[in-house]
């Protein structure tokens, strides 16, 4: 786990970046930056409700975070969440609308889990063609994200639909329904945010403290090592990006359970993309994952009331997420820099107080 | 609808694909990954319509339009090759940027939501020559060959060229050599967005006349696909983006033949053609040794 030194380190740099940024969307806008992060923030945490709003939010980006992080751990970048996370939510839709007469929790089962698969399955021709045909996993996945969304939006105004006009499936069973602790059935808080958060740790400890973990990772770290060291490269890339997809999948999956309870054509408003935010704020440590979920939902929930308050697009919340993004992308240089200009700043003072004396 | 007219609907479905997939050319033979011509098309679209709306002339909006492309290869310039950052990490920020950028000044700029007012367009074929289909082709479809012909033959046949693609295949020895890596890198990816914000006036000010939001749809992500199709060869990602082009201009042939299909078949169909076309492939394709490093 990240030392709360190297937090500090890390966390400082974006706060900063992402305060200009805001302040620098009121000027654009015409808007006073004090009311912009006021609304940002308070949009996002101001009220009990809100709060619980935001804290549903949660789920996908963090499963979809995690998605994005254990491909990364091995290597590979998954941009499929998208496409995968569809696919996976009008899965899980439909696999939930029947009754399976389970007992208990484990109505979840059935539907959770072929959403999963499902996934895993939109994920798995992008790992044959990087390592049959050398085709980079960023384009075919992006290329199967179009395939998933037009493939998803025929399904369910054609033949998976309910027979409305709505472009949506019909509604699932109460047996696969994560029941919400409070508030009402659509929009209360139920356990999926800790759910997201347990699975998140449960990768953290597999890969930190397992010889599986350990060799996903040596994967990762530097693959003619690890294929020297006799571990499987190709079975591990294939192993975590199958995982990365089944992931993803069950974002889409526990949306549908514990938010929607059926399919919308148009389902996903980015959460496939924000999980790559989400997992590069966090390093792709899943042991911070939650830190970038909070933050990002914070920046989703909040899009309405920029628009309604300040009459700013909701477009100025991916601006944000773009800097913040671009900002964690160039941290390591821009730290090194800073370092060493601060050394060489340094060095310079003590050789001119050592020339003096 | 006869072959002549697919033959004109590929070439125009072409031209957006043709510019971008040049500027990838050149960033990628320099040595740096460039997955973000899809924000760098959307922010030319965007700055095209912005241009020619606020000064009646589309040709004004066509270097505006070129300029932001130019932009936004700046930034991914400064991120990725001189504040090393991760390349693909940097594009997909960048095309965010592009996308939440673009959304946001169009309710600021139009004071709209999802469409921008019609603006004055480039002039098309029809006054040279003077046939019914000349009307729907714009004189961005034959300027996207010029980069073709230009970058094609500057690569393979002059000094700079070869020291752009010396700074792709083995950065170490080109810098042994006296290439300033550091510099020819930095100015392929400008190049690169100039082209690709091209690629996007002419989608905005050139097949429309108006900006949509998420104008350009994926098209970038198709021009990376046609890059790799191509293999890195300036003649194979021609014939490359013409291939996209004729799936998204055979798509929409079929679209008003076959009405009665679903919708989405079309809509998905470039894509469905690139992928299977990337599944067929024969062999590994081999990028430019030194991409994404340093």
């Amino acid at each position: 786990m990240t030392s709360p030194r190297e937090l500090i380190q890390n966390g400082l740099p974006l706060v900063a970046v992402g305060t200009a940024c805001c302040v620098l969307l009121a000027l654009v806008t015409g808007n006073r930056p004090v009311d912009l992060i006021l609304t940002v923030v308070g949009g996002a945490w101001g009220s009990a409700e809100s709060a619980m709003a935001t804290l549903s939010k949660t789920p996908p980006l963090l499963l979809t975070g995690l998605a994005v992080s254990l491909a990364y751990r091995v290597g590979l970048l998954n941009i499929g969440g998208e496409g995968q996370l569809t696919l996976g939510a009008l899965t899980t839709a439909l696999v939930a609308r029947s009754d399976w007469g389970l007992p208990g929790g484990f109505g979840l089962l059935p539907s959770l889990v072929c959403g999963a698969a499902a996934g895993a399955l939109w994920a798995a021709p992008a790992m044959w063609l990087r390592q049959h045909r050398g085709v980079h996993e960023v384009i075919s996945t992006l290329l199967l994200n179009y395939l998933a969304l037009h493939l998803a939006d025929y399904l369910v105004r054609g033949p998976l639909g309910d027979g409305s006009a709505m472009g949506r499936s019909a509604e699932i069973a109460p047996a696969a329904v994560i029941q919400p602790w409070f508030g009402s059935a659509v929009g209360g808080l139920g356990p999926a945010p800790l759910m997201a958060l347990l699975l998140a740790l449960g990768a953290w400890f597999w890969l930190e403290r397992t010889v599986w973990g350990f060799e996903a990772r040596a994967v990762g770290t530097n693959r003619q090592a690890a294929a020297a060291a006799g571990i499987a490269v190709s079975g591990w890339q294939w192993r975590l990006f199958l995982m990365s997809g089944a992931l993803a999948g069950l974002a889409g999956g526990i949306e549908v359970a514990a938010v929607h309870h059926r399919f919308y054509a148009a389902f996903s408003p980015g959460y496939g993309y924000d999980g790559i935010t989400v997992a590069f704020l966090a390093g792709a440590d899943p042991a911070w994952l939650w830190a970038g979920a909070l933050l990002l939902a914070g920046l989703r929930a909040t899009d309405k009331w920029l628009q309604l308050a300040l009459g700013i697009s909701p477009n100025a919340i991916f601006v944000i997420e773009a800097v913040l993004l671009l900002t964690v992308a160039c941290r390591t240089a821009l730290a090194a820099g800073l370092e060493r200009g601060f050394g060489r700043i340094a060095a310079r003072l003590r050789s001119a107080g050592g020339g003096s004396s | 609808m006869t072959a002549l007219d697919l033959l004109g609907m590929t070439l125009v479905s072409a031209t957006p694909l043709l510019f971008a997939v040049v500027g990838g050319l050149v960033s990628e033979l320099a040595g740096v990954i460039n997955f973000a011509l899809e924000g760098m098309m959307l922010a030319g679209a965007f700055a095209a319509v912005w241009a020619s709306w606020a000064s009646g002339s589309p040709w004004i909006g066509l270097l505006a339009g070129a300029g932001a492309g130019l932009l936004v290869g700046l930034l991914h310039g400064v991120a990725s090759v001189i504040l090393r950052a991760n390349q693909i990490v940097s594009s997909i920020a960048l095309n965010l940027l592009a996308a939440g950028a673009t959304g946001m000044l169009l309710h600021q700029v139009f004071g709209a939501y999802g469409t921008s007012p019609t603006v004055a367009a480039l002039p098309t074929l029809h006054a040279l020559v003077p046939v019914p289909a000349a009307a729907a082709v714009s004189v961005m479809v034959p300027l996207a060959w010029l980069p073709v012909l230009v970058v094609g033959l500057g690569l393979e046949r002059t000094v700079p060229g070869w020291r752009l693609r010396a700074c792709g295949e083995n950065p170490e020895a080109a810098r042994a050599a006296g290439v300033p890596v550091t510099t020819v890198r930095l100015l392929a990816v400008a190049v690169s967005g100039l082209l690709a914000g091209l690629g996007g006036v002419s989608l905005a000010i050139g097949d429309l006349s108006q900006f949509v939001e998420n104008l350009t749809h994926g098209r970038g992500y198709l021009a990376i696909a046609a890059l790799i199709l191509g293999r890195w060869k300036p003649f194979g990602v021609l014939a490359a983006a013409l291939l996209f082009g004729f799936g998204q201009a055979a798509a929409e042939f079929l679209a008003v033949r076959w009405a009665g299909f679903p919708s989405q078949v079309f809509l998905a169909f470039p894509y469905l053609l690139c992928l299977l076309v990337l599944l067929g492939g024969r062999g590994i394709h081999r990028p430019p040794s030194a991409l994404g490093r340093w």
